[in-house]
């Protein structure tokens, strides 16, 4: 959906269109849960999170400004949430990783499953300033100048976080012989 | 020859294809004269590839539901009243309207001695309720979200009622008692969207429902209390044991 179709969507939503909203719901529900997941790693909160996230979008529809992207306001407001959620999370109990599912299966599956086991694993150890560098460029699919955009950080910052973050990832997965 | 922070950069930057033809060229020479640079080339590309064959998660199935049932709708723009309803606004012209139709009324009746009318002394058959349309308002939700149990419970109001809409999904038989402390509050009635599968029982300040599958039911409680603190307590079970607790709860504006 071009960015045009975004911006209807929204001056229609501004009206109180409930339909309109759903269909910017249905285009962006994957990619913040995905992002709320990647942060938290709990599949419970990542709900939780995305659906701060959307009410938050449809009381604030009014302060959205139209000169911006769609995707890099929504994105910022997940990653904030997230942020937050981490941070309640972490006072009020010790973090806890999901455990992988590493129920039988096909071979492929199960290799498959400890991959991704292993990138979760690696992208916890790494602080919310890297992660949220990795997920909006490998998760997200956003290209330097978007994530400038969606952290409100200039590029050469991005450029610097996600090479070093890369960095740790190297380490963390390599050691978990995925290559 | 180690490889410093610039050759780094170039090797980052090109595998995320964000890199000027000039820079491309300088990056393929690096690859071909530095054993060092292609072998951390080569450990990058496979670790974004790691990065990126891992699967998305897909978000529960309910989600968008529950969000689009805990969205409250936007007041529309109010429209400027027209002229017969700013004259109707008024209550001096009101109420002479009121006596003067009433007036009429009366007049032609006896005119025509049309004291009966018939099809309206016929009420055979007629089934509904004409009543006088009640805004309801939304008090509060809760979202259920559980390994038997998904979706939504909202409670509103609508005039001296307050109605506790469910919207779930049981992947087998689940109960649901809801209880209401208050002893002004008092069960008045149920409607259920299916035809069937939702049984209820009612007491004294509880209500026990059994349901399966996707259900979507109310149950309708008036509220002799007017407006005062309200709590619903919701305790969900399967199997005999107690799988959810939530409560709704309602605080009136001062």
């Amino acid at each position: 959906m071009s960015k045009s179709d975004d911006k209807n969507l929204i001056a229609r939503c501004i009206k109180g269109d409930r339909q309109a909203f759903e269909a910017l719901l249905i285009q962006y529900e994957k990619p913040v849960f995905n992002a709320a997941y990647r942060m938290l790693n709990n599949r419970d909160d990542a709900s939780d999170v995305t659906q701060t996230v959307f009410l938050k979008v449809y009381e604030n529809f009014a302060s959205f400004d139209p000169s911006c992207r769609f995707f890099s306001w929504v994105y910022r407001i997940t990653l904030n949430e997230s942020i937050n959620w981490l941070g309640k999370r972490n006072r009020l109990e010790p973090l806890q990783h999901e455990a992988a599912d590493d129920a039988g299966g096909p071979e492929q599956e199960v290799e498959s499953a400890k991959l991704s086991a292993d990138v979760q694993a690696a992208l916890m150890t790494l602080s919310t300033d890297y992660r949220t560098v990795i997920i909006l460029k490998h998760f997200l699919g956003c290209s330097y100048m978007e994530i400038s955009d969606v952290l409100e950080i200039p590029e050469k910052t991005v450029r610097s976080r996600l090479y070093s973050a890369r960095q740790i990832l190297k380490d963390a997965i390599g050691e978990a012989g995925n290559y | 020859m180690a490889i410093t922070q610039e050759k780094m950069d170039l090797i980052n930057a090109g595998i995320d294809g964000e890199i000027s033809h000039q820079d491309e060229d300088r990056l393929a020479a690096l690859l071909l004269e530095n054993a060092e640079a292609r072998a951390l080339h080569a450990e990058l590309q496979a670790l974004c590839g790691s990065i990126e064959s891992v699967e998305a998660v897909s978000p529960p199935p309910h989600l968008r539901h529950v969000i689009m049932n805990t969205i409250k709708p936007t007041p529309g723009k109010r429209r400027s009243p027209g002229f017969m309803e700013w004259l109707l606004a008024m209550p001096a012209f009101k109420y002479s309207a009121t006596f003067a139709a009433g007036v009429i009324l009366t007049l032609s009746a006896v005119s025509s001695d049309q004291h009966s009318n018939s099809a309206l002394d016929d009420v055979t058959g007629l089934v509904g309720t004409i009543a006088d349309p009640v805004r309801d308002d939304f008090l509060a939700s809760t979202a259920v979200d559980n390994a038997n149990v998904v979706g939504q419970v909202s409670l509103r109001s609508s005039g001296s009622m307050l109605i506790l809409d469910f919207d779930l999904v049981a992947n087998g038989p689940v109960e649901i008692d809801a209880q209401y402390p208050d002893r002004t509050i008092w069960f008045n009635g149920f409607g259920q969207l299916e035809a069937s599968g939702t049984t209820i029982s009612a007491k004294s300040g509880s209500v026990s429902l059994a349901m399966e599958g996707k259900r979507r039911y109310a149950v309708y409680l008036q509220n002799g209390g007017g407006q005062r603190e309200i709590t619903v307590n919701l305790r969900f079970s399967a199997g005999g044991e107690v799988i959810h607790e939530t409560s709704l709860s309602y605080k009136p504006a001062d």
